[in-house]
């Protein structure tokens, strides 16, 4: 038998049959995974409650020899983070994470750094902390762990180095910047700080548990935000459903 | 395509969409349809399209009903000022049939879940809060399911309730081990609201 235990975060949750529950889970092991667990809707024995959305279990399950459902054995409760459960600004920000992940890993692609990703953003959440520093951290973060890292180097025009001084603008088509020699700022070319650009060089290449200590500022937030909105919307190509739950 | 009849392969993929039902079990039960006397079949297709055309949301409480409002709400012998809330008509019957309620109900039709997009309005909710004062509700029991977005769901609500009517009593249903439980596989959250609500007990 090919069985796995792995730390596992729930996903989706969906009856199947009479007493089955289809179930996607993110895996430290291997990524975004879909099974299903036999007799889920009752088994109090082999799964304890614990198949329940954004709960962090750790989790049985077999490979299947052929298509992608796995079987699930049986189920372990690691957090249930309550706190993502408690309002409703926590609920829909937790499923735009779990939205945002599924667009950016499809099935079986492994990404241990995004499963660590998911489950710090979902401890903080848990904490209760400000959701829309929560939400920047995450995106900046998931963005470049799916390969689409804003690259805060050089100038896209003149190619000189940036270093640290001065403003820049964000250009979405090349997910890159531009110094003011080169481009103006504009609603589609918003415009980062000095500061800014080092947090966000900060935020996007480190683990989340190393960056929560360093708090963005409230002009920070205000500079990012729009920079995240275009470049999500032009590499992603659509707008998340749980988008707007978050407004 | 297939190895029956037009119209036999029509009934089985007819029934294959409904949930729980797959191929097999459709081609079982369409076979056993065509094999059944006629009675059967105009009786189920009858009452498929009775179904489809009477049954409506009760004005007041939106459960399902034939006639408006529904029994529940007509029936004088309930106690009024509670309003049991529930996520959809299925948890309601449940409670019904158990016999333990004597108030009324409030059909929400399903649960805050932004990932398959339901948000507020997509519930009863505006409705439930005009409820209250028009029926001088003094209180409200949650009963939405423990999952993550019935809890959630229930917070909102909390909410919504004691903001919307000062003084109002707001309850949840109790979490804990269920009748023929075991300890041993009750998972830490459960045991912990099951400790944290425990009731005194006198010989
Ligand atoms: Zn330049
Ligand atoms: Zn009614």
């Amino acid at each position: 038998m090919n069985t796995h235990i792995s730390p596992a975060i729930i996903m989706r949750i969906k009856e199947f049959g009479e007493s089955d529950l289809l179930v996607t889970f993110f895996t430290s092991e291997r990524g975004r995974l879909k099974g299903v667990a036999k007799g889920g809707r009752k088994s109090q024995k082999r799964f304890a409650n614990c198949l329940d959305l954004f709960c962090l279990t750790s989790l049985e399950y077999e490979l299947k020899r052929k298509g992608d459902l796995h079987f699930l054995h049986s189920c372990k409760l690691i957090n249930p983070f309550p706190g993502l459960r408690s309002d409703f600004s926590s609920l829909s920000l937790a499923s735009y994470m779990i939205e945002l992940t599924e667009i950016l890993f499809p099935l079986g692609v492994t990404d241990k750094e995004m499963f660590e990703l998911l489950k710090n953003a979902f401890l903080t959440l848990n904490e209760g902390g400000r959701t829309d520093t929560l939400r920047i951290l995450f995106e900046a973060r998931a963005m470049a762990l799916g390969g689409y890292k804003i690259n805060l180097d050089k100038c896209c025009g003149c190619g000189r180095p940036y270093a640290g001084e001065g403003r820049v603008v964000f250009k979405r088509s090349k997910g890159v910047i531009a110094c003011m020699k080169c481009e103006q700022e504009s609603k589609i070319s918003p415009g980062l700080g000095p500061d800014t650009v080092k947090a966000l060089r900060i935020i996007q290449s480190t683990p989340w548990s190393k960056v929560e200590d360093s708090p963005l500022t409230d002009e920070m937030i205000s500079e990012i935000k729009p920079v995240f909105k275009l470049h999500m919307e032009y590499r992603i190509d659509r707008r998340l459903k749980t988008a707007k739950y978050l407004e | 395509m297939g190895i029956y009849p037009r119209s036999l392969e029509r009934l089985i993929k007819e029934f294959s969409r409904l949930p729980g039902i797959g191929q097999k079990s459709a081609t079982r039960v369409a076979l056993y349809v065509l094999r059944s006397n006629r009675e059967l079949a105009e009786g189920l297709a009858g009452s498929l399209i009775e179904v489809k055309e009477k049954i409506r949301f009760c004005s007041i409480c939106f459960t399902l009903t034939d006639d408006d409002p529904c029994s529940i709400c007509c029936n004088e012998n309930r106690s009024n000022g509670t309003i049991c809330v529930v996520e959809g008509p299925g948890e309601q019957l449940a409670l019904e049939e158990s016999g333990s309620f004597k108030g009324r109900y409030h059909v929400l039709h399903g649960v805050l879940s932004p990932l398959d997009g339901i948000g507020p309005e997509d519930l009863k909710i505006g409705e439930l809060l005009n409820r209250l004062d028009g029926e001088g509700i003094r209180e409200v029991i949650l009963a939405t399911n423990p999952t993550t977005e019935g809890e959630a769901t229930a917070s909102f609500l909390v909410k919504l309730l004691s903001e919307k009517k000062k003084g109002l009593k707001i309850t949840r249903i109790a979490l804990g081990v269920p009748m023929g439980g075991d300890l041993k596989y009750m998972d830490r959250m459960t045991l912990e609201h099951a400790l944290s609500s425990r009731t005194p007990v006198t010989p």
